[in-house]
Order: C-alpha cells, then sequence, then structure tokens
C-alpha cells in the first residue's frame, strides 16, 4: 500500500527523495520504494524519517 | 562498503539467486563433460560457472538498486568495468586472431579473458540500462 502521508510530509517541507534519504543515511530508491509501498522499512530507519520529517509514527506510518 | 537496509536485504536475495545458480552450473558443466567428453580446460569450466552466478547476483542487485553501495560513485566504476571489459575483450580477440583460444577442439585457458570480458560488459550494459530507465522514473516524479 502506498505511503502518501510519507509522500506528503517530506513534500510539506519542499524536501525531494533525495534530500530525505541523504538526512536518514539510506538511498534515494529505498525512500521511493518506502512511499510506493515496496519495501516495509524498519522501527529503526521508521523514527530517522520520522524525526527529520517531524511528525510522529502514528502519523506516518499506523494505519489505524 | 555502507550498503542500506533495504539494499542489504535485496543482496542477501541477490546472492541467494547467484549461489543457487552456482550449483546448477557446476553441474551442469560436470555432466556435459561427462557427456561430451573434454570440451574445456578446467580452469574455463570453472570460470564458466563463476561467470553466470556472478551476472546472476550482479544483475538481481542492480534490478533493485542494491549493486553499488551509498559511497561509491557509479560514473567511477562503470568507467572501470568499461576498462576491465575492452581490455579482456582485447585479449580474447588478440588469442582468436591468434588461434590459440581453441587447441584440438578444446577451450584453453586462454578463453578466461573474454569470459570475464563478457561478464563485465553485460553487468555494465544491464547497470547503462536501468539507470536510464530510473532517470526517466525520476524526472517522472
Amino acid at each position: 500500500m502506498k505511503n502518501l502521508r510519507l509522500k506528503a510530509a517530506r513534500a510539506a517541507l519542499d524536501m525531494s527523495q533525495q534530500q530525505l534519504a541523504d538526512a536518514v543515511g539510506v538511498s534515494r530508491q529505498t525512500i521511493n520504494a518506502i512511499e510506493k509501498g515496496d519495501y516495509n522499512p524498519t522501527i529503526k530507519l521508521c523514527v530517522a524519517i520520522c524525526r527529520r520529517l517531524g511528525k510522529t509514527l502514528d502519523e506516518l506510518f499506523w494505519e489505524g | 562498503m555502507h550498503f542500506d537496509e533495504r539494499q542489504e536485504l535485496a543482496r542477501g536475495k541477490a546472492f541467494q539467486y547467484g549461489f543457487f545458480t552456482l550449483i546448477i552450473t557446476a553441474y551442469a558443466y560436470g555432466a556435459s563433460d561427462m557427456i561430451f567428453g573434454r570440451w574445456c580446460d578446467a580452469l574455463v569450466g570453472v570460470t564458466i560457472c563463476l561467470a553466470v552466478s556472478m551476472c546472476v547476483f550482479a544483475v538481481t542487485c542492480i534490478l533493485k538498486d542494491a549493486y553499488l553501495s551509498l559511497r561509491e560513485k557509479p560514473r567511477t566504476v562503470m568507467t572501470m568495468f568499461a576498462l576491465l571489459a575492452a581490455i579482456n575483450l582485447g585479449f580474447g580477440a588478440m588469442y582468436a586472431v591468434s588461434g590459440d583460444l581453441v587447441e584440438d577442439g578444446v577451450l584453453t585457458f586462454r578463453a578466461v579473458n573474454p569470459i570475464i570480458g563478457v561478464l563485465v560488459l553485460v553487468i555494465l550494459v544491464v547497470y547503462i540500462v536501468n539507470h536510464l530507465l530510473c532517470s526517466r522514473e525520476e524526472e517522472a516524479e
């Protein structure tokens, strides 16, 4: 399932996939795969992404 | 070498494919040697098996964007690959012209060069094609 909330949060900060990837220490393709729902990230990476985007895990990754 | 978690996972899977390919090619080589008789030097046979399995590993990694680590520069690595392919294929062509590649119907150890050349060339071509396709995807994003 696509993670549109992550994409929206990134876009709100006017960040490219590459900028987010560099900030959390992964490749651009990994961020792309997470947004497309092709890759399920570890909790460690989820936390790093949340910290960088200033969001909580619930806001970005919880499918309530 | 620094790969991220998705790349590590993809490389693990690619390694698995490469390993099973190596088993299959080694058996196929052994069987062909038994059925058709000696058609190449043992070193060439082993090199073919390794080249095919390494090709499977590399192509799988490339398709999953996990071939180069985060710190490696694609342009540098691919330039080196192009050079490596050219040198090995050059040696292969030289041996083929001088007739040293095949002796008494048996592929000699000199065939190792062109085999490595082809392997590196395949990796290079797949990388470039994949890179071009990904660039288009990136532009469309």
